[in-house]
């Protein structure tokens, strides 16, 4: 029955449509990754492609150690160094360029300068060329002195309460156990992140016509009443049809975030798995304590309990309206939804957006926000709550649409 | 085996599309006759279990099939009017799906497809898809849908429709070997076709059931006669306005009038044999005629 189930959903040329734009943009997609990157020469041009990332991959590999006072001083010095060469002081583009090249070996370590030495919300590239070596000091510092004047502010009063401020304190305090920082190439897992909600979401989507159409397509084809009518119509087979949508779902996310793990990673390497996301771009202010290796766990996990959720919810919509054009309208308005709300209008609506199921297909995204929730005393980061939640959710729904299905009349 | 039906109402939007309706069927092949709307197929989905009854009951050897449920379904076969199916499945994975569906264990499904493609004529096309099958294919293939798992109850609604003359007289001759030991309830507006296979006629009119027993029963019960008159085509229309005229043929000496009637309408008017279709025709105009005389 399981197998009719799954052929009836992969026969259907929507269905292989489907597929094959998801296949098409997962190459696109692909594609961005790989050429986001980038290695500058010594003319100062551009290269790309897999010399030029292991070109870039070397000179990212000379600064990798632990960010002591000591390394983070030298970075500075060098920094200095090279604005003050020639070519440094020069307005030429070209030259501009040149130094770039000189100095892409430590830029990430420049950009955790320029988070570090701007204040909590502003992001000033150029903040650390006026920085001198003597300021090292205050590298990790800086981290929790910024977020205390930021939660002095009064919106961050009005909009968060005494324990999730203490909270989000005591989180960066937890930080200080592991610095010194360890640095290395991790140009693999910030590509695979940066564009990781990306695929997720055009996943997501793409499965969303597909199970739109499992439910209602019995009604669409009017096939419901041989359906209905028949010994397992109430029972076993709608088993089989929730069955077949979610080994359908799971497939395809897996399949789909394998793909692209393997491109990526295959691409850019490893290298860096075991790293601080602090030390990633925008992962600096993140009150969450993870590696790279742990953040990718999240993101797929966190994607796939999102794109489940979202699934199971246009089958229940699919199942209870008898069409697939009201069920596939719901992660469209789920996922765009939180674009025509202004999340600081109040801190209660603030909440609501942190909790939407969007957030989980973005994870990377939701590293560096703030959204809190008090249970039982006890206050919660937004990715703590978001996965047992969904997950909660999407068991909930599971019974749900197999006894609106199973309790429908034909015809 | 006896399906009981019990004072059984439907009600749409307070219209009720079957109307206290009470007969008892028993091995057999019944033939619904009735004119559109007259509430068969509801009817028919009913003992189907696909529509719940407003009121009444509907009991197989005593137990309410509602509550019977599966157990109920397991001994059901059904084809309902508007045969819906999945266009991209082949016959044969069609029937082996629904096979399942139906309970049956996949070897006894295996066997029992086979057989049955054989025997709606669907051999050659097992492996086409269903969507690029004839009408009539389809409909072969909706009544070996039907067949899958032996039901003792078989419903057929409108098993005929789209079918050529062949084909239906390829159907007729397969349901009398189908019609073995069960129950067979059929609809149809082609009354031939109940005529050479029903034992017993179910009359419905706007909800309610009118007559039913055998063919030759619900005839005998028809209130008007049948008449055969030969008229100028002049002559013909007033006959028209005047009488229900069941059939009007061009013959060498003017036109020949198929007249209903409880008088003779004419001195030189012959008695013929009444049919079913005359029956059918009776009782469908009934409510037209009455209609036509209010000025509605």
């Amino acid at each position: 029955m399981l197998y009719y189930e799954l052929k009836k959903i992969w026969v259907r040329p929507g269905t292989r449509i489907a597929m094959l734009i998801l296949i098409g943009m997962l190459a696109i997609t692909c594609y961005f990754a790989v050429h986001g990157v980038y290695y500058v020469n010594e003319n100062g041009d551009n290269e790309y492609g897999i010399a030029a990332i292991q070109k870039l991959k070397a000179a990212k590999k000379e600064w990798s150690g632990l960010l002591t006072e000591e390394v983070i001083a030298d970075v500075i010095a060098e920094n200095t160094r090279l604005n003050e060469t020639e070519k440094g002081r020069s307005e030429n583009v070209q030259d501009s360029n040149i130094v770039f090249g000189w100095k892409q070996g430590f830029h990430d370590i420049r950009l955790l300068l320029m988070y570090s030495f701007c204040k909590f919300q502003e992001a000033d590239y150029y903040r650390p060329d006026s920085l001198v070596p003597e300021d090292a000091r205050f590298f990790y510092g800086n981290r929790l002195l910024h977020l205390q004047e930021w939660l002095e502010e009064e919106e961050q009063q009005y909009r968060l309460s005494d324990k999730e401020r203490d909270f989000l304190v005591r989180r960066y305090e937890m930080l200080e156990a592991h610095k010194p920082f360890y640095y290395d190439y991790a140009e693999g897992w910030k590509q695979l992140f940066h564009l990781a909600a990306t695929v997720v979401m055009l996943t997501m989507l793409t499965l969303s016509f597909v199970a739109a159409h499992i439910f209602s397509g019995e009604f669409g084809y009017k096939a419901d009443s041989v359906f209905y009518a028949s010994y397992h119509g109430r029972g076993r087979a709608t088993a089989a049809k929730l069955g077949a949508g979610l080994l359908s779902i799971t497939i395809v996310y897996f399949a789909v975030m394998f793909l692209y793990s393997a491109v990526v990673l295959g691409f850019f390497g490893t290298d860096g798995a075991e790293l601080l996301i602090q030390t990633n771009q925008g992962g600096w202010k993140s009150f969450y304590l993870l590696t790279n290796w742990q953040q990718y766990v999240l993101t797929i996990l966190g994607g796939y309990i999102g794109t489940l959720f979202l699934m199971l919810l246009t089958m229940l919509v699919s199942a209870r309206t008898k069409s697939p054009v009201a069920a596939v309208t719901v992660p469209f308005i789920l996922l765009f939804l939180p674009s025509f709300i202004d999340g600081g209008s109040s801190p209660f609506i603030g909440k609501i957006m942190g909790i939407l199921p969007d957030r989980l297909l973005d994870v990377n995204v939701s590293l560096v926000l703030f959204y809190f929730y008090e249970i039982g005393g006890k206050v919660f980061g937004a990715l703590h709550v978001l996965p047992i939640f969904y997950t909660v959710l999407s068991i909930i729904l599971i019974p749900v649409i197999y006894q609106v299905y199973r309790k429908l009349s034909a015809g | 085996m006896e399906l009981k039906i019990e004072n059984l109402t439907k009600t749409f939007q307070g219209a009720e599309a079957v109307s206290h309706m009470t007969c008892t069927m028993e091995k057999g092949v019944y033939g619904l006759l009735g004119a559109n709307g007259a509430g068969k197929t509801t009817l028919m989905r009913m003992l189907c279990t696909l529509l719940e009854p407003t009121a009444g009951s509907i009991c197989l050897d005593g137990e309410d099939i509602f509550r019977m449920g599966a157990e109920y379904r397991k001994i059901l076969g059904y084809l309902p009017q508007d045969f819906g199916f999945y266009p991209d499945f082949t016959v044969r994975d069609y029937l082996l799906y629904i096979a399942s569906i139906k309970g049956v264990h996949r070897t006894a499904a295996v066997r029992r497809v086979g057989e049955l493609i054989d025997q709606v004529g669907l051999s050659k096309a097992q492996n086409k898809k269903m969507k690029k099958l004839s009408g009539g294919m389809k409909r072969r293939a909706g009544i070996a849908q039907a067949m899958l798992n032996h039901p003792s109850v078989l419903i057929l609604d409108e098993p005929t429709a789209g079918l050529d003359p062949n084909e239906r007289v390829r159907f007729r001759n397969l349901l009398s070997e189908l019609a073995q030991d069960r129950l067979v309830l059929l609809s149809t507006h082609i009354v031939s076709d109940i005529e050479s296979i029903a034992n017993e006629i179910l009359f419905m009119k706007e909800g309610v059931l009118l007559h039913s027993g055998t063919p030759e029963e619900i005839i005998e019960a028809m209130p008007e006669r049948v008449w055969g008159l030969t008229v100028s085509v002049r002559e013909a229309s007033a006959y028209d306005r005047r009488y229900r005229v069941a059939n009007r043929k061009t013959v060498p000496g003017g036109i020949r009038l198929r007249i209903l009637s409880e008088e003779k309408p004419h001195p030189e008017a012959e008695e013929e044999t009444a049919t079913l279709e005359d029956v059918f025709l009776s009782y469908s105009e009934e409510e037209e005629s009455a209609c036509d005389e209010s000025g509605e």
